[in-house]
């Protein structure tokens, strides 16, 4: 019997071991982007993130670059992977290293866990540390002042300052943390687009489910976006759309049974399309639309390459904003940032719709293009005022609000 | 109204399966406390198992089912060799079988989240294909057109399900009838009331414990991803939103019979649903959600599963009675 079970016990160590050891050896066959290799792909402008490695190790055990995440997972296919994508274009094609922090304890984590995430990078060397999320306020305050001479990109965020008024619950001018760049995005403009594009489309019936629970100021930005969005295009059309709008099971940002069922409910009844605003999240939107050949309207990122229930994804620019910050402080002009709020939207070309691979067909890239130059130059504007959306009444969506 | 009995069925059915483990391994004589940590285990072996198949093109989008048999094939073994971890310390070092469910519970979610970011980098575990192309039963795998209605038995039972669900339901059936209408059930039985006079009449009570944690082991095992293909999109991030813990009240609730678990999985797992998707429920197709319309709180919905456990429990839990010899190690010498 002795023997018998130590066999069995060995055996389940060897397929755990086995199972890790499958699939490390594939690791290495994604060799670090060899130029011309990829030319089967068509688009060569493309650039291969995934060809760069997520966890080099730097000769002189400093990282010149850090990311620190908030919650969620590095690969979330949404927010914190466009933003780490980001960093690693940037540090491979100028050569720098990098590393990712993330806090202990996922997504129960702490300010505490979020600041010895920053000292850590901090301790390792960092000159510049990328800090993902609005949830990094506090550990990101206390780090900043720590670390005098470490430069912070605050992405989602707001300028912070060291001392508060405390009648206005503003900042106090002059009071601004300089090594701290804060980089915002007009989501409502990506929403908006999102949302007209799918009336436009032809869906009638859409739905809005967020993460943060209606706390994260980029979620509801998004989601105030969208609304109006839908509301403009079906006044065009002349037609009444209905919307379900829920901070439902997000508040962690992840994927769970009861999202999958609620949204499983939504489709059931007639809902077409839902955007689902919040990381992990989608997998219980890519689920339950796969089930109920329902649609997604995917965030942040481009989702279409996850699963092929996304129509659309209403983007942001992370990469792109991440690239920016790093080269202002790779060519000594950080301070232009520091301390001041970087608001980044449709005039940047920093928010909008993926035109690569358009997928929509009644509601054309030239469309598009129409209205993306429309919300540009102001001649269409979005209110981000999402505060708002209870008390707005929008003529053309019945919105069903489900708390 | 087929929504909700579908949904209902989603919940219930790893619950339903993941109970029945717990019964195997109590009616033997072991507190099988590590249930959580098996499923975990399971869903993070079934998950992998199908991302290394569908990476190597094994299988085709045609042969979803049999992958998904074959997987749950694996996923049974894993968690057979997963909880004989709990039955040799139990069963051969005599150890506190709570401490050791524990210990279990606490190992598994670490110990799948490192292997997790050893095979992909991250914190949460995906295949490469749709799990719902893959793996899911719908009207257009049968060869019906999408739009064709089938009836409300046909709805229920032949479109947007999972095979699983029904091997799960067969196993529950074969198994409960197994436990008690056969010579090897009894025998099971009596080594978690009287294990003594067990060992008297011949039985080895150790083998029998052993056998009773394994299939509970390879129960739970198949549970965790049943709960990881129905709940999770076929994902695995070392956690099972409690279900195994879940599974464990439902064993108490159904006091140890599978008629009775069967009942108060389907109970806990209606209210579950409609603590959901309680604004999206049309109860008898009018296109009116009435629990949504009468005016009552969302709060009340998400509260009323648990709420109904402590309810039945309070009424019942007098006459709910466990092995009598479970959690007491045996010791031959002992009379």
């Amino acid at each position: 019997m002795k023997k018998v079970l130590a066999v069995l016990i060995a055996l389940s160590m060897i397929l755990c071991l086995g199972l890790a050891a499958c699939k490390g050896g594939n690791e290495p066959t994604n060799p670090a982007a060899p130029d011309g290799t990829n030319a089967t792909e068509e688009k060569e402008t493309e650039f291969d993130y995934n060809a760069v490695k997520d966890d080099p190790v730097s000769a002189d055990g400093k990282y010149e670059i850090a990311f620190v995440t908030d919650v969620g997972s590095l690969k979330d296919q949404s927010f914190n992977q466009g933003t780490w994508e980001g960093i690693k274009r940037y540090a491979s094609e100028n050569n720098k290293t990098y590393k990712y922090y993330q806090p202990a304890n996922g997504d129960k984590a702490t300010d505490d866990d979020r600041f010895n995430a920053m000292k850590a990078a901090a301790d390792a060397g960092a000159k510049i540390v990328v800090c993902a999320g609005f949830l990094q306020e506090t550990a990101l305050k206390k780090a900043a002042l720590e670390f005098t001479d470490v430069k912070f990109v605050f992405i989602d965020g707001y300028t912070l300052y060291t001392k508060y008024d405390e009648t206005t619950k503003s900042g106090v001018a002059g009071t601004e943390i300089k090594n701290v760049a804060p980089i915002s995005f007009q989501e409502e403009q990506s929403g908006y687009l999102a949302g007209f594009a799918a009336v436009k489309e032809g869906y009638t019936k859409l739905g809005f489910t967020g993460g943060g629970g209606g706390e994260n100021p980029a979620c509801c930005r998004f989601g105030y976006g969208f609304v109006q969005g839908a509301n403009d295009a079906a006044k065009e059309l002349n037609i009444k759309v209905d919307m379900n709008y829920s901070w439902l099971y997000g508040a962690t940002f992840s994927a769970s049974p009861d999202l999958q069922a609620m949204l499983n409910g939504w489709y059931t009844n007639g809902t077409q399309a839902i955007f689902c605003c919040g990381g992990n999240m989608c997998q219980s939107a890519f689920d339950a639309a796969g089930a109920n050949d329902g649609k997604v309207i995917g965030v942040d990122v481009d989702q279409s390459s996850q699963s092929d229930t996304v129509i659309t994804s209403a983007t942001k620019g992370l990469r792109e904003a991440v690239i920016f910050a790093l080269d202002k402080f790779y060519t000594d002009k950080f301070d232009e940032l520091g301390g001041v709020s970087t608001v980044l939207g449709a005039a940047n070309d920093a928010v909008g719709l993926p035109t690569a691979n358009w997928g929509l067909t009644k509601f054309s890239l030239d469309d598009y293009n129409k209205l993306f130059a429309s919300i540009k130059d102001g001649s269409v504007k979005v209110s981000n005022d999402y505060a708002k959306l209870a008390e707005d009444s929008f003529a053309n969506v019945n919105l069903t609000i489900v708390k | 109204m087929v929504f909700l009995i579908q949904q209902t069925l989603a919940y219930a059915v790893p619950l339903m399966i993941v109970a029945l483990a717990g019964v195997f391994a109590e009616r033997s004589g072991i507190i099988n406390l590590a249930l959580e940590g098996i499923m975990i285990f399971g869903a993070f072996v079934g998950v992998q198992f199908v991302k290394i198949m569908q990476e190597k093109e094994a299988f085709t989008v045609e042969q979803g089912q049999i992958l998904l048999l074959v997987t749950l094939l694996a996923c049974a073994v894993a968690g057979a060799l997963f909880s004989l971890l709990l039955s040799f310390s139990a069963i051969k070092l005599k150890a506190d079988q709570t401490l050791g469910g524990t210990a279990l519970n606490m190992l598994a979610p670490a110990l799948v989240l490192f292997l997790i970011n050893v095979v992909a980098k991250q914190n949460i575990l995906r295949i490469p294909g749709s799990s719902a192309k893959w793996f899911m039963i719908k009207k257009s795998t049968l060869g019906i057109p999408g739009d064709k209605d089938i009836g409300f038995f046909g709805e229920i039972f032949l479109n947007k399900v999972y095979i699983s669900t029904y091997i799960c339901i067969i196993a529950f059936i074969v198994l409960s009838i197994i436990l008690y209408k056969t010579k090897f059930g009894l025998r099971l039985r009596a080594c978690g009331e009287n294990p003594q006079a067990a060992d008297s009449l011949g039985i080895n009570v150790y083998k029998m414990r052993y056998t009773g944690t394994t299939i509970s082991g390879a129960l739970a095992g198949v549970g965790g991803f049943v709960y990881a293909l129905g709940a999770a999109g076929c994902s695995a991030s070392g956690e099972v939103a409690g279900f195994g813990f879940l599974a464990l009240a439902v064993m108490i609730f159904g006091n140890w019979n599978p008629g009775n678990i069967a009942v108060s999985a389907l109970l806990f797992g209606l209210f579950k649903c409609i603590a959901a998707s309680y604004s999206s429920i049309d109860i008898n197709g009018d296109g009116v959600y009435l629990l949504a319309n009468i005016g009552i709180s969302s709060h009340v919905y998400r509260l009323l599963p648990y709420l109904i456990t402590i309810i039945v429990l309070a009424f019942t839990s007098k006459k709910s009675r466990a092995p009598k010899a479970e959690g007491i190690p045996y010791d031959k010498g002992a009379r």
